[in-house]
């Protein structure tokens, strides 16, 4: 996207927010600050526009400076300070990815997973990688049935070569893999090392039937929520029939998310389901929890991911085409949702996006394709509000008008989501990371679902029905 | 595994069984399930224990039908069909989960009135789990 | 000061299954003039019952819930063998911790056991108040036809010297050994019945009249005293047997007869049936209740009408509150599919 665009776009964003509060003013966003000239018709309280711009600014940065003040609010320039400004943190760059094929694998254990996704991340750095450099693993996993909850980052570690090094277990739920992500990231923004994995692994076809809703429902409100009687298809179903009764969302387009998933999933020769449904099969899917039915849920997937996350410093020494992470967020909920103000809402992603927008200076408007966190259909459809790529209860006109296909202006899941591509719990975040490694150079395994000229793209990890949610924006 | 023990299920049989919520000292909010900071001021864990009185409106409901239902449930499913489970916001101001038990399916709704009632929620090691459930009111 | 009633509630489940359904399944229904009978919802058992009648009773009058000193709770279809039952109720209702707590479990009599329990407790506590909840839903083989009319119910009273609805006029009671008819094992929770048949009915029917008569003879008081009259419930037709023997007109059996539509309710038989002749019944009127319990003991009591207030909802509406099940179900529900 231009770059005059890209600014014009994040001009009427500030518009926007300063407008809500029936301010009369001119404001204008340069890349750090925002200045603001009250409009000759304006009748505000003294003080008003300091507050207000502080508390704007205070929201996506750990303290606010004033660059300019006259005094009178008339002209008053205030930027935000973010934690790692001056700290001399190193920039991040990831300059290999790799995935194991999505599915069922008897033949498989989480041992055997991992070593797929690492050998296929290793062949994948253009210029080769002695592992030997390898310093840190961060292992996304939920538990894989309870079969090694303590210790398994270095169990996976080892058995790919990788003894001796910091190596830890990531988990927060189905985030536990964007979490992942961003622990390397701040790894190697530290400096303590400058060749990090970040990767996740589940497996989830071993266990039975009752064990695995016994495992897969830890990870909401188990005291109040589980013992209402609701799975996460329950919960999200919750949120979906409340989104529907406050929005006029249709059940069609839940299935619409669904058919979209699953066609591109289709051009996914790594994906679970590589098979296109049509919308009528979708909404005569047997209900699981109404408002949702079998097609809006996601499988139990096995499957690993992997990326390499290194000092974009000595990134060239990997691949002249590395992808550098340009902002990252994460921020935490009410875990039972009954506890949130608003049942709609993901406030999570509203505000670890909000985080990773500021941090690389842009807003929705600056991203070019997107993967989010598609558990369920409805969940696709609060990323594409919460996201803030359309208003608040216009998720449904958004898929309907066919704007998150891969030929739409914000094409999101590409690589078929969740829903069809699998989720494998603690691969997924990773996974979600190797989708748009390839995107943005370009390198997708079938062109089909290439999202053509990407630039910039944005990955979107929620774990449980939004108790953790982390964001990345990763920028070729 | 999401086990809730016996002892973890007994230390909230105040709320399963008699509503106890907590009121803000502070900022007069009443925070149902309990909370160690109040969720509305997020300043003050200074609570004075109240009964609340179980009614409320349905705010947004599920029907969990088969495969739908966590292990503890899956019997009630099989035995009783696919039964409602509401966020319901109470008089009093909090939301809560639960389910909503003797109603006609056709019946439930959002905005629909209910109240509580004390039923079996889900037997384990053969200790009968009691606590509230919501009735149309 | 005298005892009574000072309040009271009822609660029959909502599910109904139909004799009809018998007759398909079996090819017969044995329980005499039943012609449907209440069913527990799968979240619900005796005490679930308990709690609500008990919440609806004290709901019906100006007492709260910490007054109460005395509880007693009565069933034949306790969910343990050992543990307290009373605690679970006590705490939903919000009862104190100190009052006095009672379960009666091994007789369909347990009812007027613990109303007779009850009031004792206020004769030697003039200021107490004492909540009694009964609630049963009797399980039996699906195979034995003792289990055609078996049915679902609750009532809770309070008792105390204030506000009374109906005092509590007196008590009788008889007691004797007995054995063969309907009993349940320690092994399991099915009711049995070997099915001697007219043995069983002597046993029936000599320990009721004898309570009755013998309460009878200590007031002074005679049938046509009693504008109604409550006996225990198995089926329609053991209470009429009863009733004429005793020289009671049939008819003064109808405000307080609730088989018909909820089946056998155990230990909370008589005080379903009480409850609905309360329902209706006028200013003055005298009211006897006799229940039975295998074994075999049989208690009287006799009140008398002092109040109009009425409970709501009252026995007619519960039991015109109800969604119909078919016969499948109605095995999923009471367990008899394993």
């Amino acid at each position: 996207m231009p770059n005059a665009l890209n600014r014009a776009i994040r001009r009427s964003i500030a518009l926007y927010e300063i407008g809500k509060a029936g301010v009369s003013l001119i404001c204008h966003q340069s890349e750090r600050s925002f200045r603001c000239t009250l409009g000759a018709d304006a009748l505000v309280p003294n003080g008003y526009i300091r507050e207000l711009l502080f508390r704007h600014l205070s929201a996506q940065a750990s303290t606010t400076r004033v660059v300019r003040d006259s005094g009178d609010e008339s002209a008053l320039e205030l930027a935000p300070v973010y934690g790692n400004e001056g700290m001399n943190m190193k920039k991040v760059a990831i300059v290999g990815a790799g995935q194991s094929r999505y599915g069922d694998f008897p033949e498989k254990g989480i041992k055997e997973l991992f070593f797929e996704a690492y050998k296929d991340m290793v062949e994948s750095v253009d210029k080769g990688m002695d592992p030997k450099r390898i310093g840190a693993a961060y292992v996304g996993n939920l538990g894989s049935g309870g079969f090694q909850l303590g210790n398994m980052s270095a169990l996976v570690s080892e058995f790919v070569g990788l003894p001796y090094i910091h190596t830890v277990r990531v988990e927060n739920a189905c985030a536990s893999g964007g979490y992942a992500i961003i622990s390397a990231i701040m790894d190697v923004m530290s400096g303590a090392h400058d060749v990090v994995i970040a990767g996740g692994v589940e497996k989830m076809t071993d266990v039975s039937g009752t064990k695995q809703k016994y495992w897969l429902g830890v990870s909401g409100d188990t005291e109040f929520e589980r013992l209402a009687g609701t799975t996460f298809a329950g919960l999200y179903a919750l949120i979906a029939h409340r989104h529907m009764h406050q929005f006029g969302t249709k059940r069609e387009h839940l299935s619409m998310v669904a058919v979209k998933n699953h066609k591109n999933g289709a051009q996914n020769p790594k994906a679970q389901f590589q098979r296109e449904i049509t919308l009528d099969k979708a909404i005569k899917s047997p209900p699981v929890a109404y408002p949702l039915n079998l097609f809006d849920c996601c499988s139990t997937t096995d499957g690993a991911s992997s990326v390499l996350v290194c000092d974009a410093e000595i990134a060239k020494e990997f691949t002249d085409t590395p992808v550098f992470v340009a902002g990252f967020g994460t921020s935490s909920d009410y875990l039972a949702i009954h506890d949130r103000p608003e049942t709609v809402t993901l406030e999570g992603t509203k505000r670890a996006s909000k985080k990773a927008y500021d941090m690389a200076g842009l807003g929705p408007g600056g991203i070019d394709l997107a993967e989010v966190h598609d558990c369920f259909t409805i969940a696709e459809l609060l990323a594409y509000e919460d996201l803030g790529f359309c208003e608040k209860g216009k998720a449904g006109q958004f898929i309907e008008d066919g704007r998150s296909q891969i030929d739409g202006d914000m094409p999101v899941n590409a690589s078929g989501g969740l829903k069809s591509k699998g989720h494998p719990i603690g691969s997924t975040g990773t996974g979600q990371a190797y989708e748009m490694f390839n995107q943005l150079r370009g390198t997708v395994q079938k062109p089909t679902r290439q999202v053509k000229g990407a630039e910039t793209g944005l990955v979107h990890n929620v774990g449980g029905s939004g108790g953790t949610v982390a964001v990345s924006i990763l920028r070729r | 595994m999401a086990h809730v023990s016996i002892p973890m299920y007994w230390r909230t049989i105040p709320q399963r069984y008699k509503m106890i919520g907590q009121k803000c000292k502070k900022c007069g909010s009443v925070n149902f399930p309990p909370k160690g900071v109040c969720k509305y001021c997020n300043e003050s864990s200074d609570f004075e224990d109240i009964g609340l009185s179980g009614k409320g409106t349905v705010h947004t409901f599920v029907m969990i039908g088969a495969g739908g239902a966590p292990p503890e449930f899956v019997e009630q499913e099989k035995a009783g069909g696919s039964y409602p489970v509401a966020i319901v916001e109470l008089e009093e101001g909090p939301k809560v989960i639960g389910q909503i038990a003797d109603a006609d399916p056709k019946q439930v709704g959002i905005g629909m009135k209910v109240s509580t009632e004390l039923r079996k929620v889900y037997n384990e090691e053969g200790v009968i789990r009691y606590g509230f459930k919501f009735v149309p009111d | 000061m005298a005892v009574g009633i000072s309040g009271y509630g009822v609660a029959v489940p909502r599910l109904r299954v139909k004799k009809e359904e018998y007759a398909k399944a079996w090819g017969s229904f044995r329980a005499a003039g039943v012609k449907e009978k209440a069913v527990m919802g799968f979240d619900e058992d005796v005490l679930t019952m308990a709690a609500k009648v008990s919440r609806r009773a004290l709901s019906s009058v100006p007492i709260s819930a910490d007054r109460i000193t005395r509880f007693a709770f009565a069933s034949t279809s306790a969910p343990y063998g050992e543990k307290l039952l009373s605690g679970t109720i006590i705490t939903n209702i919000g009862a104190p911790s100190d009052a006095f707590v009672s379960d009666h479990t091994t007789s369909s009599r347990a009812g007027t056991e613990a109303v007779i329990a009850g009031m004792e407790h206020l004769r030697s506590n003039p200021e107490g108040c004492t909540v009694v909840s009964a609630a049963d839903a009797p399980k039996a083989s699906m195979w034995k036809s003792i289990e055609h009319g078996l049915g679902a119910g609750a009532a809770g009273f309070v008792l105390s010297k204030e506000n009374l609805i109906a005092e509590i006029e007196g008590h009788a009671s008889f007691a004797c050994e007995h054995f063969g008819e309907r009993f349940k094992s320690n092994s399991e929770d099915l009711i049995q019945d070997l099915e001697v048949r007219k043995f069983a009915q002597s046993s029936f029917v000599g320990a009721t009249t004898k309570a009755a008569t013998n309460l009878m003879t200590s007031l002074k008081s005679k049938p046509d005293d009693y504008a109604h009259i409550v006996i225990q419930q198995p089926d329609a037709r053991m209470p009429a047997t009863i009733a004429k023997k005793l020289g009671f007109d049939p008819e003064k059996l109808v405000k307080g007869s609730v088989v018909s539509e909820m089946g056998d309710i155990g230990a909370a038989s008589t005080l379903v049936g009480l409850a609905a002749a309360l329902d209706s019944a006028q200013m003055g009127e005298k009211i006897l209740v006799v229940s039975y319990g295998s074994g075999a003991a049989s208690d009287a009591i006799s009140l008398k009408v002092v109040g109009e207030r009425r409970a709501s909802p009252s026995v007619r509406t519960e039991i015109e509150r109800k969604e119909y099940i078919d016969y499948i179900q109605y095995l999923k529900l009471k367990g008899a599919i394993r």
